[in-house]
């Protein structure tokens, strides 16, 4: 699946833009604030009608416009041209469209590429709290199968109701009765979700080694799955629930389950997230990135398209040279630099360079929408 | 925005399930353009539901006597009970032709987030009922969503106590995940049916 071009109208800065992108790496340049990470976002929104960046999609139009909308040509294996919209107006539902008929979603759309994306402030992935990396690993898992993407909302919602008769039960106002039937309801959902992201961990695991130690992550980078519960089964989990009754109820809420879990990402031994240098970290989180692309050709046969904003700057030149080789490689990625000399092979002329400035694209990259 | 009486009709017709703010004025203008006949039919019809459609008081389905027509059909089989969450339930359930039981209805699902206990559900009533009835093989056709199966869940353990001589079923999982039984088609709900398993 390739992204063949995109067209954008009034999004964040741009009035009316357009571009063909290359069917592997496509290089977007261009100084500070010019639009570079806007028509990243602009693509992950076309793909998924979500902002990678923000939760208030109020943004997203042109300053002083109504309506923001992006439109991707993409190709498939068959060859077949077709177009995927999203558009947002304030205050109205977000239109989505595939091939000019409106969808609901376009998580499931199968005529849009999957998407992987690294902005800065992703590395929270690998520095931050433990629940950046369970949404991340349980966003894999519906990836990768989809039908199970609705194990981390079913147990959402056990947790939220469980919580809410720890909380009655406290006030007075709830008899405990239905406490032990949470407790089952909790633990079925908790055990299908440890079970889902200990089975795509498994998976993940060795693509994670083999790219870690492609990009250069010294001492035999690794994954591990880190789950809160001791028991793996729905049985084990109830009676751990069970067991916690007292300490649960003083709190108000329930301190034990799947979703205390964590995943860690180690290397020489020790924990990326603690110990790593911000060079290190950067490289985990890319190593983490395209593992998970093998993964998805692995199980899918699906090349997710790449989305990496600014992800030379802090690269040496080694690492810079390991990854544009990977990009070139296989698959399609779009990269942003403010400096073309941070992309080795930038300016080699068979490289297909974007230049934004202040919210235009560079005339090599125009082209006339029909 | 509008004058006081059609700002009510409005505020009454939003708080309809699915009925947005848009709609309900929709709808209230719609009753505005009627005729006088059309509209107050509408109210009438109200008016009759309410004085007239109450809770069968054997099993809480709807009914217009004490006693709701399905328990009084002398040809349905007491042996078998079938538990939903609402009266909306019954009917796609009837309509697979698949169970010639009787029926219990709930009230409800049990959900904390909603102040709904045990309590509040028609559970006493059915475990009565059970317990002194002959009754054979209860089928707990609760919704496929997290509340309807926690019920589920409460009313096995209930019976295991309680009855421990009648069988507890639940409906087979053809039904999608997080699904309600009202919206479930009549194949799917069949075979749903069919398939229920002990729990
Ligand atoms: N809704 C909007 N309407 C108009 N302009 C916007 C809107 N949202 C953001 N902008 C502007 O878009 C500009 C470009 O932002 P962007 O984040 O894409 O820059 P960039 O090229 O990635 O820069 P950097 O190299 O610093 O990361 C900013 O000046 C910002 O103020
Ligand atoms: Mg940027
Ligand atoms: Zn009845």
């Amino acid at each position: 699946m390739q992204v063949t071009a995109l067209h954008l109208r009034d999004f964040r800065n741009y009035a009316r833009a357009d571009a063909e992108l290359d069917e592997r790496l496509t290089v977007v340049a261009g100084p500070n604030g010019a639009g570079k990470t806007n028509l990243l976002e602009a693509v992950y929104f076309a793909c998924t009608g979500r902002s990678p960046r923000t939760s208030t999609e109020r943004e997203l139009p042109r300053h002083g416009v109504g309506v923001a909308r992006v439109t991707l040509a993409t190709r498939g294996a068959d060859d077949v041209e077709h177009l995927i919209e999203a558009g947002f107006t304030p205050g109205e539902e977000k239109s989505l469209r595939v091939d000019g008929a409106p969808v609901d979603s376009l998580l499931a759309v199968a005529e849009r590429p999957l998407v992987s994306v690294f902005l800065p402030d992703r590395l929270e992935l690998v520095k931050g709290a433990p629940s950046g990396r369970r949404a991340h690993l349980d966003s894999l898992v519906a990836a990768v199968w989809p039908a199970r993407a609705g194990t981390r909302a079913a147990y959402s919602r056990a947790l939220a109701q469980r919580n809410a008769l720890l909380g009655r039960v406290k006030a007075g106002v709830s008899s405990l009765g239905s406490l032990f039937t949470w407790d089952a309801e909790l633990a079925r959902h908790g055990a299908q979700l440890m079970a889902d992201r200990s089975s795509v961990l498994t998976l993940l695991a060795p693509f994670f080694e083999a790219r870690g130690a492609d990009l250069g992550l010294p001492g035999d980078p690794s994954l591990e799955y880190r789950p809160r519960c001791a028991s793996s089964t729905a049985e084990g989990l109830r009676a751990e629930l069970g067991e916690r009754h007292e300490a649960d109820l003083e709190r108000g809420f329930t301190a034990h389950g799947p979703h205390r879990d964590d995943v860690r990402l180690i290397h020489a031994g020790r924990s990326l997230r603690s110990y790593g240098s911000q060079g290190q970290q950067r490289v985990g989180l890319l190593a983490l990135l395209f593992a998970e692309r093998d993964l998805l050709r692995a199980e899918r046969g699906r090349l997710p398209l790449m989305l990496l904003d600014d992800v030379m700057s802090e690269l040496d030149s080694l690492r810079r040279e390991l990854l544009a080789d990977l990009l070139r490689s296989e698959g399609q990625s779009l990269v942003t630099t403010t400096d073309l000399d941070h992309v080795p092979g930038g300016r080699d002329p068979g490289t297909t360079v974007i230049e934004v400035s202040d919210g235009t694209l560079s005339p090599a990259a125009w082209r006339a929408v029909a | 925005m509008f004058a006081p009486p059609v700002n009510r009709l409005i505020t009454e017709l939003a708080r309809f399930p699915g009925i947005g703010q848009r709609t309900a004025q929709r709808l209230a203008f719609h009753l505005l353009r009627a005729s006088d006949e059309e509209a107050l039919a509408l109210a009438d019809a109200i008016r009759e539901v309410k004085e007239t459609v109450g809770h069968c008081e054997i099993c809480f389905n709807l009914a217009t006597d004490p006693t709701c027509r399905i328990c009084q059909d002398e040809r349905r089989d007491g042996d078998v009970l079938c538990v939903v969450e609402e009266p909306s339930d019954v009917i796609p359930i009837e309509r697979t032709n698949e169970f010639r039981g009787r029926y219990h209805v709930l009230g409800g699902a049990l959900s904390p987030i909603d102040g709904v206990d045990p309590e509040d559900l028609h559970i006493v009533e059915l475990l009565g009922r059970v317990s002194s009835n002959g009754v054979r093989e209860v089928v707990v056709a609760t919704n496929a969503t997290t509340t309807g199966e926690a019920t589920a869940l409460y009313l096995a353990d209930a019976m295991r106590e309680r009855a421990p001589a009648v069988t507890v079923t639940r409906l087979a999982s053809g039904l999608p995940v997080g699904s309600d039984l009202e919206y479930a088609d009549e194949i799917t709900l069949g075979k749903a049916f069919r398939g229920r398993r002990e729990l």
